[in-house]
């Protein structure tokens, strides 16, 4: 007791128990569930033995199985597209948005602030309305886009394998855009006025200064909002949920989607746990990128 | 005696805020000009209004001839040297050093010739591969300035490119912008609100309070013969005495008011019974024995240096006296003090203004 008391007093030790809290409760409530959930991926699993954790050990099964299925090349491409596809855009869009901000033109940051209600969203209800917009017969895109010329007959966003992973990019690219903005502005404010003005005095003109300038004072922050974008769409469940459940025929199944249709609803645990896995690896790996772009902040 | 920078009649206002009020300035080629004043006084307005980081609300601004009102900053071809230097921080020196060329289309092999010999003048050979945050204080001053001489510009503009550095660098690198300004036959603006570097290192100093000039001259015309009580007050450390005084009557005196009134014969014709205010430099007045000199008056604190001696007297206003050597005078003491008549200045008690001698 008298140890513990003087660990407060003098602060040694206390640390200690401060971190150790926040740990523990990483430990318990992500760590464990994650190391579970990779023990799965190589145990047979069904509904009877999904009480015990001593299930029989089956090596590699569950892998090989998974890459003979054939939706499961077309799933991973689709989830690829959906990556890249949705990064880029929201990449784009936020970047032009927050340079456009960044001008800071009368209202801009009331404006900016409005332009955050897509991120406060949730999935299910962004996943809604983009459900009427997107709607292949009385869907205001159609509309616009039918009106504009660009396509003759409707488009059936949803259930057109065509279109139906584009479909969730649109929304999803809708639904980051704010969130990239609202970093990419803090990038922007970061850099110093009178870089510049000095780049300006040494003769750059717009877009020379974008180049030599923004572009590379914002490498770190550029870094960081891809390496989130990466974490945040692969873990983006919420809007296939509500537009297309993945369909049709898995036209628009992405990991995160199936990996849930294989454990919950078809009781595949192990598969489940198996896609899951794979995802894990991708994820740690922008995570890496995330911690090494942010610690590489450029400051003069 | 070309000019190579021209302003004529030019005002700023920011909104209601009236910045720089009929600025008349001719900067002549080659010289080395220093604007001077206290904070908000508008020598940075004025220039940023030089390198066109802020646009001039009315009058003309000439550039080597040229109008330059409307001109863009990049087109205008002068180099800044930012209080904060404005490095780049992802660039290499080498790389902030030929940015400027680059943006032209100079040739990477040219380019680092540039570098190297610019670099050679200015000590940075050995850095050129460092990046700035690697870099001390003073050697991010030197890359700042070799950034802008590279460059060859019509003019240097520099807005207080020393107020970051310690007291001794500070001394050091005065004279080496100076030294670097002679070589280089260049035609700098050089903006510091400390008096001393205006005086030291300029040929042409303007001072400047609330927007304007308030008179501008080689350093010791502004020292030898101010315009006005600010500029007097202004130039000179430490800072010249003001003392309340009115004309005597037989029009060749003054009579001092220091408490107890005092009557000083004057080298000059005065108006009698005229309020006036009588300025004396600290370092103008000597020492003398007790009950000599033009004024007696004890003294109320002694300071030394060891090479100089600083007194303040138990005066009302305060006198300050300051000469070089050590003096015996203690606090309590009562001493003589005297001083040439020719370095009395007087100015009107009103307007503040210079009397003509």
């Amino acid at each position: 007791m008298k140890r513990f008391l003087s660990s407060i007093i003098d602060g040694r030790g206390f640390d200690i128990g401060l971190v150790s809290l926040p740990l523990a409760f990483l430990l318990t409530l992500s760590g464990l569930p994650l190391l579970y959930n990779i023990v799965m991926s190589f145990q047979e699993v069904d509904m009877f033995s999904l009480g015990s954790f001593w299930r029989p050990f089956v090596g590699f099964k569950n892998y090989r199985d998974l890459f003979a299925q054939p939706e499961t090349w077309p799933i991973l491409a689709n989830t690829a597209t959906f990556v890249v596809a949705s990064i880029v855009g929201q990449f784009l869009v936020g970047f032009g948005l927050a340079l456009f901000f960044w001008t800071n033109f009368p209202g801009a940051s009331w404006l900016r602030g409005l332009f955050l209600v897509s991120w406060v969203m949730p999935g299910l209800v962004v996943g809604a309305i983009w459900n009427w917009i997107l709607s292949g017969d009385f869907g205001v895109l159609n509309f616009i886009l039918r009106e504009t010329g660009l396509i003759d007959g409707n488009i059936f966003w949803r259930s057109d394998p065509g279109f139906s992973l584009w479909a969730v990019i649109i929304a999803n690219i809708w639904l980051g855009t704010s969130f990239n903005m609202i970093l990419l502005s803090v990038g922007l404010s970061a850099i110093p006025r009178d870089l510049y003005e000095a780049s300006e005095l040494d003769g750059a003109n717009v877009w020379q200064r974008f180049w030599t300038i923004t572009l590379p004072m914002m490498r770190s922050s550029i870094g960081a909002i891809i390496a989130l974008g990466l974490i945040f769409t692969l873990q983006q469940f919420d809007l296939f949920a509500a537009i297309t459940s993945g369909g049709p025929n898995n036209a628009s199944n992405v990991t995160q989607y199936w990996a849930w249709d294989l454990s919950f609803r078809q009781y595949d645990f192990a598969k489940g746990a198996t896609i899951s896995v794979i995802m894990i690896v991708f994820v740690m790996i922008a995570s890496v990128v995330y911690v090494r772009s942010t610690r590489h902040e450029v400051r003069g | 005696m070309t000019a190579q920078i021209e302003l004529t009649n030019v005002n700023k206002y920011y909104g209601a805020y009236h910045a720089l009020k009929d600025i008349e300035l001719s900067i002549r080629k080659g010289s080395f000009t220093a604007l001077v004043g206290p904070s908000g006084c508008g020598k940075s307005t004025l220039l940023r209004s030089l390198a066109g980081l802020e646009s001039i609300s009315s009058g003309t601004l000439k550039i080597a001839s040229e109008v330059m009102n409307a001109v863009p900053p990049r087109k205008r071809d002068v180099a800044m040297v930012f209080q904060s230097y404005a490095l780049y921080p992802h660039m290499t020196v080498e790389e902030n050093l030929t940015y400027s060329l680059r943006i032209k289309g100079v040739a990477k092999a040219e380019r680092k010739k540039a570098a190297n010999e610019v670099a050679a003048v200015t000590g940075l050979t050995h850095l050129l591969g460092r990046y700035p945050r690697e870099l001390s204080g003073g050697q991010r001053q030197r890359v700042a300035m070799s950034r802008a001489i590279i460059r060859h510009p019509k003019a240097f503009l520099f807005d207080e490119p020393l107020s970051n550095l310690d007291a001794a660098l500070r001394v050091h690198m005065r004279k080496e912008i100076r030294a670097l300004h002679d070589r280089l036959g260049a035609t700098s603006v050089y903006v510091t609100h400390d008096q001393v570097e205006a005086m030291t290192m300029a040929d042409h100093v303007v001072i400047m309070r609330d927007g304007v000039i308030e008179q501008q001259g080689s350093p010791l015309q502004l020292y030898d013969r101010p315009a006005n009580k600010f500029v007097a007050g202004f130039i000179g450390s430490p800072a010249m005495n003001f003392l309340p005084a009115v004309g005597g009557q037989d029009g060749r005196s003054i009579i001092l008011d220091l408490g107890i009134k005092q009557t000083i014969a004057l080298d000059r014709a005065v108006q009698p019974g005229r309020p006036l205010i009588v300025g004396l430099r600290p370092e103008h007045i000597e020492l003398a024995e007790a009950g000599e000199g033009v004024l007696s008056a004890p003294v109320a604190l002694v300071e030394s240096t060891g090479a100089t001696c600083f007194l303040t007297m138990q005066t009302t206003p305060e006198l300050s006296v300051v000469f070089n050597g050590r003096s015996e005078a203690r606090a309590g003491d009562r001493v003589g003090l005297n001083f040439a008549s020719a370095s009395i200045h007087l100015f009107d008690a009103d307007t503040e203004r210079r009397l003509p001698d």
